[in-house]
């Protein structure tokens, strides 16, 4: 020590191992993004199917879809059920933050975890549980026919499909306006109400127009969600006549005996750039509104609003919202699961039975649906959440030339709907040769999900990825350690807790997707959500409740296993 | 054994330039310490020397290898430099108790287990922390942290050690028996050491030579006494002790000597090393331990008595701290006896003041 002479840096390596696995996951990325992508606009430019040896290029294609009979209601009624489904999510979602997260009211925090529940929840199951309770021959509205005679609402509906549609969207717009800086920061409040403002007279002059930012960004997020829909007004739109853009493309798509490919490829990227423009339009007003919201939050919580008289009254609202929109759908559709028949007029103990699940089971189709769910879920979701670490550690903690691209890309997946990644998967596998083992297994699902979920897997590790403070790995890099030695023995470990959240984010939104998967399962790779949708159709109710209670239970099981093991927060 | 030479160092951030133009030597066993205050671009400097942040300019050698070179386009990466670094934030790995944190260079050089072993218990002696090697650094004190990092680097022979404000996250009096631990430390362990501070008493303890550092560039190199007692301007004078500063025209001058009037027409002579133009403005500078209340009676022969009008006066502990106005300058003394509450007479010396040419802009 004393007469230290100086120590040789670590042999480097021959070769830098950064640059094959850095340009290695940027490619993977490119590849996982553009190939769905690119046969969809190429097809909608080509007058033949892209499969056919000859073809030349055309605008017919937009002409054509201009002319379909009915594509102008389609429209109309996609931007209809997408405005009304953003009203009613933001008009409850708002409330909710309000009464949830600033006031006295009663039992407020459970009734926040519940108001939650339908995000973890697919709109698929969430339709199901309404058309149990809600729908024509629903529990409730037997209650109601037998009492008051006929019910006079129908999810059949535009209005309908938004309210349920509403209903599972309104967490979003909870959770955006939770963090606006009028509920994280009170003393903005506490100036107005000094000043001698009433309750209300803040609420409304203060508090509420502090959210608007926040609104407003979650209104455009909910309009995009509402224009990708596809489960709700599958199953209560079609029956009804009401077409929409979703159900356009899977019933000229995949339904159809004679797909006309330039048609559904054509009505496919007019949807990508529609909701290309949205996502666009959602990261400019989170530039303007990172002002207003305030990441983290304070520790204290904010001294509550006196609701005064009202606060019983509004409980009892609260409650009634709770109880009809989120737990009764969930409760008959797990009783209808486990009966063989569901109705008022019937006493409980002549109807119960395990019959369903026996079926479940018994039925190769079925019991491999389950199996291949938890396959696609676990495997998949840890693969993902393996690239998601590399392309985050990559971004956020390397000197890559193309480290901003890539993130760019990495989160070009957020404006590409489920239905439209679903198409263009469809024929990338289609039409490279040589992938056919694939395409009838569940690894193509595998790939697609990947693809889907890459921006949400992201968003839960970045900014745990950002505190960790860069010295950290710097201290290591100045030791001696390349990037790749760093990242494994440094970032790795220190990201543990991230990657949990991530994995489980990933596990939930492979485990309930459909719209992507039912473009592209085979016989043999099925999973839970196209099966679902099968046994609809088939009209299998009981088949269909005892499928989603189990969709409903594994995912239960994974966030309280991941809450008490990890204490992981999964949102906010 | 190794100097470090930075010639030309250049280093912007979008339209900011970081570090500008700085040039330095620093010979084989050599303690430098980069001295300025917070943002002037210090650790900017030692990041690229450590390689962290690749400079826009300029070269960085360290004995006979090229760190960094923009003209010919070298630039080592970190792992391949051998520089020590300590972070004022000590980046110990929260994940990994003392021992592993202090082995982790060394399984990166693939050193035998058994001298590994022994490598790290004998850096943890040397630091004193020996006793600690299973804890986690969460589970240390700030000093303890801190000589854990400074371990860390030494365990593997840098050829270089880089400092940055290591002492800075300590309290007041840890920081004292830290500096002292590192003062007999660094004589001991005799690296190259670049060691950066805002603290002019460590700068002044600690250094072979400092460079006063000031927006980007470098203001001033010399030994501590040089920078003590010469500063080659008013931000290093100001910088380097709490300074007063007299604006004043020169109204005569002499062999070696000048008069200088103040604003209010009151006179004092100094010792001048340059002559003064007569007629030009001036500022001349004293440290609050050269000044002192005048007593009763005409000036002595060593010193020239002005009158000044008493601001503040505020007893701390022993002393009074006293806030005066002379000639629209403001000055701060430190006295035993209690000041008087409107005139005091000041005694300023003729030799030891520093002359600037000019009007300094940190006298204002
Ligand atoms: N990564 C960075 N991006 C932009 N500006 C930076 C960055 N790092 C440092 N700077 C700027 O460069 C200047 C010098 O910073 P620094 O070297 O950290 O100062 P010091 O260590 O002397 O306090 C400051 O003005 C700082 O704002
Ligand atoms: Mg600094």
């Amino acid at each position: 020590m004393r007469t230290s002479v100086a120590e040789a840096p670590p042999t480097p390596s021959a070769f830098p191992r950064e640059i094959p696995i850095q340009y290695g996951t940027a490619i993977l990325v490119l590849v996982l993004v553009v190939a769905p992508l690119l046969p969809v606009l190429l097809q909608s430019l080509l007058d033949g199917a892209l499969y056919e040896d000859s073809y030349t290029f055309t605008l017919g294609n937009f002409a054509k879809l201009a002319r379909t009979d009915g594509f102008g209601q389609v429209l109309i009624n996609s931007v209809v059920l997408a405005g009304l489904t953003t009203l009613v999510a933001q008009g409850i979602g708002t409330l909710a933050a309000i009464l949830f997260g600033r006031t006295d009211l009663p039992l407020a925090r459970l009734m926040g975890e519940l108001f939650l529940w339908p995000l973890y929840l697919s709109a698929l199951v969430l339709s199901f549980g309404w058309y149990a309770v809600y729908g024509p021959a629903g529990y409730f509205t037997q209650i109601w026919d037998s009492l008051l005679g006929e019910a006079p609402w129908t999810l059949y509906s535009l209005g309908g499909m938004a309210v349920i549609a509403g209903v599972s969207q309104a967490p979003l717009a909870y959770i955006y306006c939770l963090s606006s800086a009028t509920i994280t920061d009170p003393s903005l409040e506490e100036a107005a109400r000094v000043s001698g403002s009433g309750t209300f007279r803040t609420l409304w002059r203060i508090t509420l127009p502090l959210m608007k930012p926040a609104i407003a960004y979650s209104a455009v997020l909910n309009f995009t969600v509402g224009l990708e829909l596809l489960s709700i007004p599958l199953i209560f739109g079609d029956p009804a006549g009401i077409t929409v853009l979703t159900t356009f493309l899977f019933n000229n798509g995949i339904s159809s005996p004679r797909p006309d490919h330039g048609l559904v490829a054509t009505a496919a990227a007019l949807m990508l750039v529609v909701v290309c423009f949205l996502v666009w339009l959602q990261g400019r007003m989170l530039g303007n509104t990172r002002r207003f919201i305030t990441l983290g939050g304070k520790a204290s919580r904010p001294r509550p609003f006196r609701l005064g008289v009202l606060r019983w009254p509004l409980f009892i609202l609260a409650a009634l919202y709770i109880l009809a929109a989120v737990i009764a759908p969930l409760a008959v559709l797990v009783l209808r699961a486990f009966t063989s028949f569901l109705s008022p007029m019937i006493p409980l103990g002549e109807v119960l039975t395990l019959a369903n699940f026996v079926t479940i089971f018994d039925y190769p189709v079925y019991a491999r649906s389950v199996w291949n769910s938890l396959i696609v879920s676990i495997v998949g979701g840890a693969l993902a959440t393996a690239l998601v670490g590399l392309i985050a550690v990559i971004v956020h903690r390397s000197e890559f030339r193309f480290r901003g691209a890539l993130s760019y890309l990495a989160l070009f997946p957020r404006a590409v709907p489920g239905v439209v990644a679903g198409i263009g998967f469809f024929y990338a596998f289609a039409l490279v040769p040589g992938l056919g083992s694939l395409r009838n297994s569940i690894w193509i699902l595998v790939i697609a999900f990947t693809m889907r979920f890459i921006p949400a897997g992201i968003g839960a590790v970045a900014p745990m990825l950002l505190q960790v403070s860069h010295d950290l790995d710097r201290a290591a890099r100045v030791q001696g350690a390349d990037w790749w030695t760093t990242s494994r023995s440094i970032m790795l470990p220190l990201m543990r807790p991230a990657l949990v959240g991530c994995f489980t984010i990933l596990f939930i939104s492979f485990f309930k997707e459909y719209a992507t998967a039912i473009f592209l399962f085979a016989p043999g790779s099925e999973v839970i959500g196209t099966t679902l949708l099968q046994l609809w159709v088939q009209g299998e109710v009981g088949l269909v409740a005892a499928l989603a209670t189990i969709q409903v239970a594994v995912i239960a099981l994974c966030i309280a296993a991941v809450r008490g093991i990890f204490g992981v927060k999964l949102h906010g | 054994m190794a100097e470090l030479v930075i010639e030309g160092l250049t280093k912007r951030f979008g339209g900011v330039t970081a570090v500008d133009d700085v040039s330095l030597h620093v010979a084989d066993g050599e303690f430098v310490t980069l001295l300025g205050p917070s943002g002037c671009g210090k650790s900017t400097t030692l990041a690229a020397v450590a390689g962290l942040d690749r400079a826009d300019g300029g070269r960085i050698t360290v004995g006979d290898r090229v760190y960094f070179d923009a003209a010919r386009g070298i630039y080592l990466p970190p792992e391949a430099r051998s520089c020590g670094l300590v972070f004022q934030s000590y980046a110990l790995w929260p994940h990994m108790t003392v021992f592993d944190n202090v082995v982790f260079p060394l399984t990166l050089r693939k050193v035998s287990a058994a001298d590994r072993r022994r490598r790290v218990m004998e850096v943890l002696e040397l630091v004193e922390m020996a006793p600690y090697a299973a804890r986690y650094p969460h589970e240390l004190s700030g000093g303890q942290q801190q000589r854990v990092a400074l371990a860390r680097t030494l365990v593997y022979h840098p050829a270089i050690l880089l400092l940055d404000e290591p002492l800075s996250n300590l309290d007041a009096k840890l920081r004292d028996r830290a500096r002292a631990w590192l003062a007999e430390l660094r004589t001991r362990l005799h690296l190259t050491t670049i060691y950066v501070t805002h603290d002019q008493i460590e700068a002044l303890s600690l250094s072979d030579r400092i460079v006063v550092m000031n927006g980007g560039r470098i203001a001033q190199i010399g030994t501590p006494q040089d920078i003590y007692e010469r500063p080659a301007d008013p931000f290093v004078a100001d910088f380097i002790g709490t300074t007063n500063f007299l604006p004043a025209r020169v109204a005569g001058a002499s062999a070696g000597r000048a008069q200088l009037e103040l604003d209010d027409g009151q006179r004092l002579e100094v010792v001048a090393a340059r002559p003064a133009e007569v007629g030009s403005r001036v500022t001349i500078a004293f440290r609050p331990e050269q000044m002192h209340v005048a007593p009763p009676g005409p000036a002595d022969a060593a010193g020239s008595v002005l009158n000044t009008r008493v601001t503040s006066r505020s007893y701390v502990g022993g002393n009074w701290q006293v806030g005066l106005d002379l000639a629209g300058a403001v000055l701060r003394l430190e006295t035993r006896q209690p000041p008087p509450e409107d005139v005091l007479r000041l005694w300023l010396p003729h030799a030891g003041g520093i002359l600037f040419r000019g009007v300094a802009d940190a006298a204002a």
